[in-house]
């Protein structure tokens, strides 16, 4: 490499250059940076999102070695005595915990629905925590500290200062005596409320704030949203007396520590058999990422388009770059510069764009991530468990990859450009009057497209790959469609030459036409790439209307059939995946009683871990269900048993998502651990259920009280005697039960339909930015285009064409490249469509969906993008018809 | 033809002046060209013969003076009416040719009668008519990369007559062909204009190209220095 070339070129031609058009510049640089950003945003959000999986129980207790839980519903207390015998003398110190969600209360004027702050309680023997911190092994168990923050609240004072009998303690002893109380985040401060309003169950609680939370300084931040009681409290509001969720298990610091650990297990293993399950919270952080693991990674991709979308504008930049300058590098040539030293010198002004656009990508990415954390955080809560996180860290690591980011994606733009910019030929042979380059011939290649299309078809046919955790991802569906897409590109070039064939009528009769037509039967690459990045667009904006169309049409169809009651009620707390709130069975009773209502049926739903890896696991009147409701089946069951209390205790429904993650076929049986031990359930059916991805087993209700020793009841659905009025009864139901959400049967179907479109917002708009961002590449690939040929408008000029004439053939030739494009776009979308709903979404979700095109929709998407490409194209025509005539001498 | 620069002009160029910023390129320029006549503007590098050239064609516009094409005043015409009287009085041949490379031989030529709206059929028979002038009836079909330098411009002159225009404006027809295929495209040029009697404004270094011409104009540092 000839360095001080290399270093000429740079000086004086790159940056004289960037200096000359700083405008230009920085909007290179704005939008490669923009790219980056929105792919760090994601990622440090996800990231966030993820790392934000703590045991609330951390921010009190430091970590537990070992955690103690029923395979589902919650544990007596009993156990407590029974551990602490087995354990003997060990210093290990017991922890049982209680841990439940509750929504803030609904205010008057406040609509019924989902989206209010959920809060954890989490119920802790304080007394006991106190005597953990005086053995100083964790500090921040104290609630003892001074909250000089906010010391008009200051009641949380305890600890080892009430052993001490200070005036911190009386506070303390005063406020736990009150009854139930609540200490809140630090996150409140200055504005830390008296009393909080919750909804625990179905009743409507008004908590007194009794202090802030301590923290100590290597202690994980108090979440904003985690509250802390007394054990006994939480168990009396959550019906939980003499029951624990879980017991926690800390191990002394000692130099034994290790050895005591592996007996503690062995211990806590034996003794538990199948009525628990020993944990620890690095297994449970393990799993809460599996579990998010596809959805992160579908995430991921999203972003990687916004890159993609910013890498081909910066390739249509450089483009147009070296068209500008193509003298200025023939001139180079021909004084002795040799191709690789102009092809380094261009890689390299691609490669500083690259690092300065991620810098700022980076940057960007860390303010926008700040933003995004919250929608990831939304919607972990809403789908998988309860995240807490509100803000994402950058670290070293993350920068790094940002501005390698940043730097691959502007070389591999740069590329194509550079060697472009490396063949230039010297100046005395600059050829005049010749045909733009058609592009390599792969570009051309016909067969090479064709090939790819049934490399998809091959791609499509495999089955997901299998993620830890039953976690499935559709690797192969994104390879066909990754194969689809650059076939189908590939392929609409040859669209270019049909069209202007079957155009040439008007060609003989408007010159402008000729002109224009003449230049699509032998397409350039540009013309090439430009149709292939706007058939991307359109296919995958076209193709994602496709998936939601008919995952509309499925959802409505499920909906028609599976919700028929007339009401449904739920607790107010329930707002998502993550949350946990139950009617209890005296109210669900009343509820039934009512003179008004015809049927009742109760559904109570626990969630289980199934070979480790999460589910739910539901009961219901089955007999109920049987006669009065539309299961939407994707297997109907033929054991007419399973309608029959008495005769369906080893039987079980599963839905289609169950089925799909957990393998399992209609008469596989599954072996469910339960508190009361093992159950052994054959699949008698298979339900569609598009509400949970997880999947669900369902069960007759009577079985499920009697393994859970539990009556409470998830929601209730209510069939009316005919001639009731189900938005009276609504009403008079909500003056009853403050704490229950009750939805009539439209309200509910709406609310469904609701959060089901805004779930596909953010796709949308990701769709519509790519689509944009094409029609902007195709009118850059104009201007490179019109650029190269300006010998050939100073002729046409000549010859007496008018600005509008030329403008006219500009327009024309962005119409049927935008035409084609279309005409590609829409096919590809329908093959996408098809694979999104048959293949990704199948393998993803495991949720059978019917086929709808929205004729509408594909419609308004081909006219918007021929009517706006022909409008662009238009406009860069007027703007070339002005570009000044050549100078020969 | 002889000259008869007497008869109505069919172009007239008065008193034109033209600055490129504080540089003076064209001072005081004044001739007329009648029909038929064949003028060359001859001069050294940098003597303003292109910036004059492209005065006539409108491609430019001068700072003072005017010039008017069969009476038209090119100068004070907007971007329409300029087009408008290039596509019906004027026909340009530059050096490098400048065929449109996306279209055949034949379609080059047909596009001026295209842009005056000339009827399909009649323009097939003037485009036939017109290749087999410039002997190119068997390359009518092909792409501008396909024909050799002297064929180019052949199409070139056939391109800038087809539509029977009053005034030729040509810079340096010859300046990138070689001698032969030179002395051939002037002979054609004087065979053509003689036949259709249209006035011919030639640029050239080339004495070759200067002697097919009734007058030669000679510029120097922008302005006449003879046969003004």
């Amino acid at each position: 490499m000839n360095v001080p070339v290399l270093s000429l070129l740079l000086r004086r031609f790159s940056l004289r250059h960037a200096r000359l058009a700083p405008r230009a510049t920085a909007l290179l640089v704005g939008i490669l940076a923009l790219g980056v950003a929105v792919f760090v945003s994601i990622r440090l959000a996800n990231r966030a999102a993820v790392s934000s999986f703590t045991h609330f129980t951390d921010t009190l207790t430091g970590q537990s070695d070992f955690i103690v839980q029923a395979p589902t519903g919650t544990l007596p207390e009993s156990v407590l005595r029974e551990l602490r015998t087995a354990l003997g003398a060990r210093p290990v110190q017991i922890i049982p915990v209680v841990e439940a969600t509750a929504a803030q209360a609904q205010r008057p004027d406040e609509a019924a629905g989902f989206g209010r702050t959920s809060y954890t309680l989490l119920g802790v023997d304080l007394l006991s925590l106190a005597n953990l911190a005086s053995q100083s092994k964790v500090e921040r168990g104290y609630f003892n500290q001074n909250q000089s923050q906010n010391p008009g609240q200051d009641l949380g004072t305890g600890g080892r200062a009430a052993q001490n009998g200070d005036a911190g303690a009386d506070a303390f002893w005063r406020a736990y005596n009150a009854g139930p109380q609540v200490w809140v985040s630090a996150a409140f401060a200055p504005a830390v409320p008296k009393s909080l309003d919750l909804v625990l169950d179905e009743r409507v609680r008004t908590l007194t704030v009794a202090g802030v939370i301590p923290t100590a300084k290597e202690a994980p931040r108090v979440p904003p949203t985690l509250l802390i009681l007394d054990l006994p409290h939480l168990q009396e509001l959550t019906g939980k007396v003499g029951r624990v969720d879980r017991v926690e298990f800390l191990i002394e610091p000692g130099p034994r520590a290790a050895e005591r650990r592996d007996e503690l297990k062995s211990i806590l293993e034996t003794l538990g058999g199948e009525r628990w399950l020993v944990t620890t919270p690095g297994a449970q952080r393990e799993s809460a990422e599996t579990m998010t693991r596809a959805f992160r990674l579908n995430l991921t991709i999203l972003s990687l388009i916004a890159l993609l979308v910013g890498l081909y504008l910066i390739f249509q930049a450089l483009d147009g770059a070296v068209v500008r300058r193509r003298t200025e590098i023939a001139i180079l040539r021909s004084l002795g510069v040799e191709e690789r030293a102009i092809q380094t010198a261009w890689l390299t002004e691609a490669a500083v764009l690259g690092l300065v656009g991620g810098a700022l990508g980076v940057g960007l990415g860390w303010a926008g991530a700040q933003v995004a954390v919250r929608a990831v955080g939304q919607t972990v809560n809403a789908l998988y468990y309860s995240s807490t996180v509100d803000a994402a860290s950058l670290d070293p690591g993350e920068i790094a990859l940002g501005l390698v980011v940043g730097l691959g994606a502007s070389l591999i733009a740069g590329w194509w450009p550079a060697r472009l910019a490396a063949r230039t030929p010297p100046a005395q042979v600059l050829p005049r009057g010749v045909a733009p380059a058609a592009g390599g011939r792969w570009q051309r290649s016909f067969a090479l497209g064709a090939v790819c299309v049934l490399l998809g078809v091959a791609f499509a046919q495999l089955p997901p790959l299998r993620l830890d955790g039953a976690g499935r991802f559709p690797l192969a569906g994104y390879a066909a469609a990754f194969f689809w897409i650059f076939g189908g590109g590939l392929m609409c070039g040859w669209l270019l030459p049909l069209l202007a064939h079957a155009a040439r009528a008007l060609g003989t009769v408007w010159a402008p036409g000729r002109v224009a037509l003449s230049h699509l039967r032998r397409p350039s690459g540009r013309h090439r790439l430009s149709v292939a990045a706007l058939h991307c667009a359109v296919g995958m904006a076209a193709g994602m209307a496709i998936l939601v169309a008919s995952f509309e049409l499925t959802v409505r169809g499920w909906i028609e059939r599976s919700l028929q009651a007339d009401l449904y009620i739920a607790s107010a707390g329930a707002q998502g995946a993550s949350t946990a709130n139950f009617i209890s069975a005296a109210a669900a009773d009343r509820l039934a009683a009512h003179p008004a209502v015809d049927a009742a049926a109760r559904l109570t739903a626990a969630r289980i871990s199934l070979d480790g890896i999460p589910t739910l696991l539901t009961g219901t009147d089955l007999a109920l269900m049987g006669a009065r409701s539309d299961m939407p089946w994707i297997k109907a069951p033929d054991d007419p048993a399973l309608w029959e209390t008495a005769r369906n205790a080893r039987l079980a429904l599963v839905s289609e998502a169950f089925s799909e993650r957990f393998r399992k076929k209609a008469g596989d049986v599954l072996r469910v651990p339960t508190p009361a031990g093992l159950q052994t359930l054959t699949i008698a059916g298979i339900y569609a259920d598009y509400g949970n991805e997880r999947g669900s087993i369902m069960i007759d209700r009577a079985h499920l009280m009697q393994w859970l020793g539990d009556d409470r009841v998830t929601n209730v659905s209510l069939w009316l005697k005919p001639g009731s009025n189900a938005d009276l009864l609504r009403e008079e139901l909500r003056k009853e039960y403050p704490g229950l959400a009750i939805f009539t049967n439209a309200k509910l179907r709406g609310e469904v339909l609701r959060i089901f479109r805004q779930t596909f917002a953010i796709t949308y708009a990701l769709e519509v930015i790519a689509v944009l961002v094409a029609v902007v590449g195709l009118a850059l690939t104009l201007t490179s285009v019109l650029l190269d040929r300006r010998e050939e408008l100073t002729t046409l000029r000549a010859l007496g064409f008018t600005r509008r004439e030329l403008a006219g053939a500009a327009a024309l030739e962005g119409g049927v490249v935008a035409g084609a494009a279309v005409a590609g776009g829409l096919t590809l979308s329908v093959a996408l469509g098809w694979l999104l709903i048959y293949v990704i979404n199948k393998q993803s979700f495991g949720w059978t969906l019917g086929f709808a095109l929205p004729w509408g929709q594909l419609a308004a998407l081909a006219a918007a993008v021929v009517g706006t490409g022909v409008a662009v194209s238009y406009l860069v025509g007027r703007w070339g018809a002005d570009l000044p005539a050549d100078r020969e001498e | 033809m002889a000259s008869d620069s007497a008869a109505t002009p069919v172009l007239n160029v008065s008193a034109v002046v033209k600055n490129y910023g504080a540089r003076r390129v064209l001072d005081d320029v004044s001739f007329t060209v009648g029909p038929g006549e064949r003028v060359a503007l001859t001069g050294p590098s940098g003597s303003g013969k292109t910036t004059l050239l492209n005065c006539l064609g409108g491609v430019d516009r001068p700072d003072a003076g005017s010039i008017s094409v069969r009476g038209t005043p090119v100068h004070t015409l907007d971007s329409v009416a300029l087009a408008r009287l290039r596509r019906l009085e004027i026909g340009t041949i530059f050096q490098f040719f400048h065929l449109l490379p996306t279209l055949t031989a034949a379609e080059n030529i047909e596009l001026p009668l295209q842009l005056i709206n000339v009827p399909a059929p009649e323009r097939a028979a003037r485009v036939a008519s017109a290749l087999d002038r410039v002997g190119l009836t068997p390359r009518a079909a092909a792409l501008p990369g396909q024909l050799s330098g002297g064929e180019q411009q052949r199409v070139a002159i056939a391109r800038a007559l087809v539509h029977r225009p009053g005034l030729i404006l040509a810079d340096e027809p010859t300046g990138n062909l070689d001698s032969a295929n030179g002395a051939n495209i002037l002979a054609l040029l004087r065979e053509l204009s003689d036949e259709t009697g249209t006035a011919l404004v030639l640029v050239t270094h080339s004495e070759d190209a200067a002697a097919i011409c009734h007058r030669r104009i000679n510029l120097r540092d922008g302005r006449i220095v003879s046969g003004g």
